[in-house]
């Protein structure tokens, strides 16, 4: 899947602007952005439900609107709503159907997402995990080599998440699916995805590896450290590149340094912990400091209304 | 596009809105054909009343009264175009099928198709109830050319509207404002214009004037032909599906 300076303004808003990224196959690519930053419409345009006011987005090197049998080349998770009155089962009959499918690929998806009970009965009455599982299926229907997913994890709970990260990767690496899966969650498919495309205010700001993204991000976490000599420690760790706070004379913060660094100087100048923990992993940081600024509706640091 | 024209009918038969508009449909043109039975041939006192039971205008009344019925086959149309929006099924049904053109025409042909076996329920409820009501009242009416024109001038009314609707659902994505402005339109606008003298020539051009021309060829003398009211009607019918599927190609499906 190959997006080539996809823009789109809705009213005076630029939602997209100028937007270029490669999804390579194979690969499950996580499509990364606070709320706001375009990851819908990107999508959207690229599926060919909304005009783009400039640029393409090619499968295999043809647009969406172009393929002759779409459903066998993408599946799309767009959507969790659902014609209440209509039962599960008759949702994906009705695009087997439209896609000239058998109707018994409708039994196979819903058992594929652990949904062949709830098959009956009508959709109005799923939870909101059951939805994203039968919008799954309604992806799954004519055994797409890409997935395109729209937050997919949005409403599932702990279990759900577990399992769909599971799927996600049996799809892509066992069955050997190319998966583009967005969220506004970094952690939520940190440990999903191979490669991330990361967008700001509708401008790519970041696309490459999670490893070379890890590897940047080596030590731009924070860490936090207990110790009954954290005034002694405190002046060992000081250093280029880190920051460190003594939050209390048992207790102190350092920014910029991993917790095996911070160990091995307290190991060295023989003080004792009591807590040694990363506060936030170096990949979130990055990924914080890449998006910040980026959002559209940020809210105002909490306290400074006053 | 047989395999599109299923995936509307599946769509349609697995809710029961049709179930509820086809009822509905019945209802009101068997009630009416009863209404107006009971009635025939008694002098209110004030104008002309219904005429009696085995006159022809009597009968081309009753049997045309199943058309009005109509409205309940463009509210089903207009269904089921608007509930791909409302319900945000648009989304998965544009995504299997990206050209939306194809969309929209089988849903005109799935509809048009299902509208048939409606209108002859429809029109076998009204004729049941005239046959046996204004047979108990002394003169049922009897089956020949006039009578058997009339009933197929309403089922076939009953069918181009469900085309209107979808044509209508098309263009007024909003399934509450298609439907109340459906109805505005036949009960409120088309009655005014038709009553005010000097705009009242042009009402013969709308839909409303060429279902009286079909139906009816006797009360109002400026209508067209029944032939050319089922020539406008269709491309009304026609012309709604046409340009609806124009608009829906362009829109964005947000």
């Amino acid at each position: 899947m190959e997006v080539s300076g996809l823009t789109k303004t809705f009213g005076r808003v630029r939602a997209v602007d100028d937007l270029s990224f490669t999804v390579e196959p194979g690969s499950v690519t996580g499509f990364l952005g606070p709320n706001g930053a375009g990851k819908t419409t990107t999508l959207r345009m690229a599926l060919g439900l909304l005009v783009a006011d400039s640029g393409t987005a090619t499968f295999d090197g043809r647009p969406y609107r172009d393929l002759t049998d779409p459903t066998r080349v993408v599946g799309a998770v767009l959507e969790t709503a659902f014609h209440p009155a209509r039962s599960g089962r008759n949702h994906l009959r009705v695009y087997c159907h439209a896609a000239g499918l058998p109707a018994t690929r409708a039994d196979e998806v819903l058992q594929q997402v652990g949904l062949a009970d709830a098959g009956s009965r009508k959709a109005g009455g799923y939870s909101l995990g059951m939805r994203q599982r039968l919008a799954l299926a309604t992806a799954l229907l004519g055994d797409p080599s890409v997935l395109v997913l729209d937050e997919p994890a949005n409403g599932l709970d702990p279990e759900g998440i577990q399992w769909l990260r599971g799927f996600l990767r049996h799809l892509a690496h066992v069955e050997g699916r190319t998966v583009l899966v967005s969220s506004h969650l970094l952690a939520e498919v940190e440990q999903t995805v191979d490669r991330v495309v990361i967008v700001g205010a509708g401008r790519l700001v970041r696309e490459g590896s999670i490893a070379d993204l890890r590897a940047g991000a080596e030590g731009a976490g924070s860490v936090v450290v207990r110790s009954p000599e954290a005034a002694r420690l405190a002046p060992l760790l000081e250093g280029p590149g880190r920051r460190v706070e003594v939050e209390d004379p048992t207790r102190l913060t350092v920014a910029g340094a991993t917790t095996d660094q911070v160990g091995a100087t307290a190991f060295a100048a023989g003080i004792e912990l009591h807590e040694l923990a990363a506060r936030s992993s170096g990949l979130e940081q990055i990924y914080f400091q890449l998006t910040s600024g980026t959002e559209q509706y940020a809210a105002a640091p909490a306290g400074s209304a006053r | 596009m047989n395999a599109l024209v299923r995936a509307e009918w599946t769509k349609l038969f697995t809710t029961r809105v049709w179930i509820g508009l086809l009822l509905g449909a019945c209802a009101l043109a068997g009630g009416f054909a009863a209404l107006f039975t009971g009635l025939a041939g008694q002098d209110s006192g004030n104008g002309p009343g219904i005429p009696d039971v085995g006159t022809p205008v009597y009968e081309e009344l009753v049997l045309s009264v199943a058309a009005q019925a109509s409205v309940f086959l463009l509210i089903l149309g207009i269904i089921g175009m608007t509930q791909e929006y409302r319900h945000r099924t648009a989304t998965p049904t544009f995504l299997t099928t990206p050209r939306r053109g194809r969309v929209i025409a089988a849903k005109v042909i799935a509809y048009a198709v299902a509208a048939v076996p409606f209108a002859i329920a429809v029109l076998a409820v009204n004729l049941a109830v005239v046959l046996v009501y204004a047979g108990a009242r002394g003169d049922a009416p009897a089956l020949d050319e006039d009578n058997l024109r009339t009933l197929l001038a309403s089922g076939l009314v009953l069918v181009v509207f469900t085309v209107i609707g979808v044509g209508v659902g098309a263009l007024v994505r909003n399934q509450v404002g298609a439907i109340v402005g459906a109805l505005v339109y036949l009960n409120v606008i088309e009655p005014i214009v038709a009553s005010i003298g000097s705009i009242s020539g042009i009402y013969k051009w709308l839909p409303g004037g060429a279902v009286q021309a079909i139906t009816s060829d006797f009360e109002a003398p400026d209508l067209l032909e029944p032939w050319q009211g089922v020539v406008l009607l269709l491309a009304y019918g026609i012309g709604a599906a046409l340009v609806g599927t124009a608009i829906a190609s362009r829109r964005d499906v947000v």
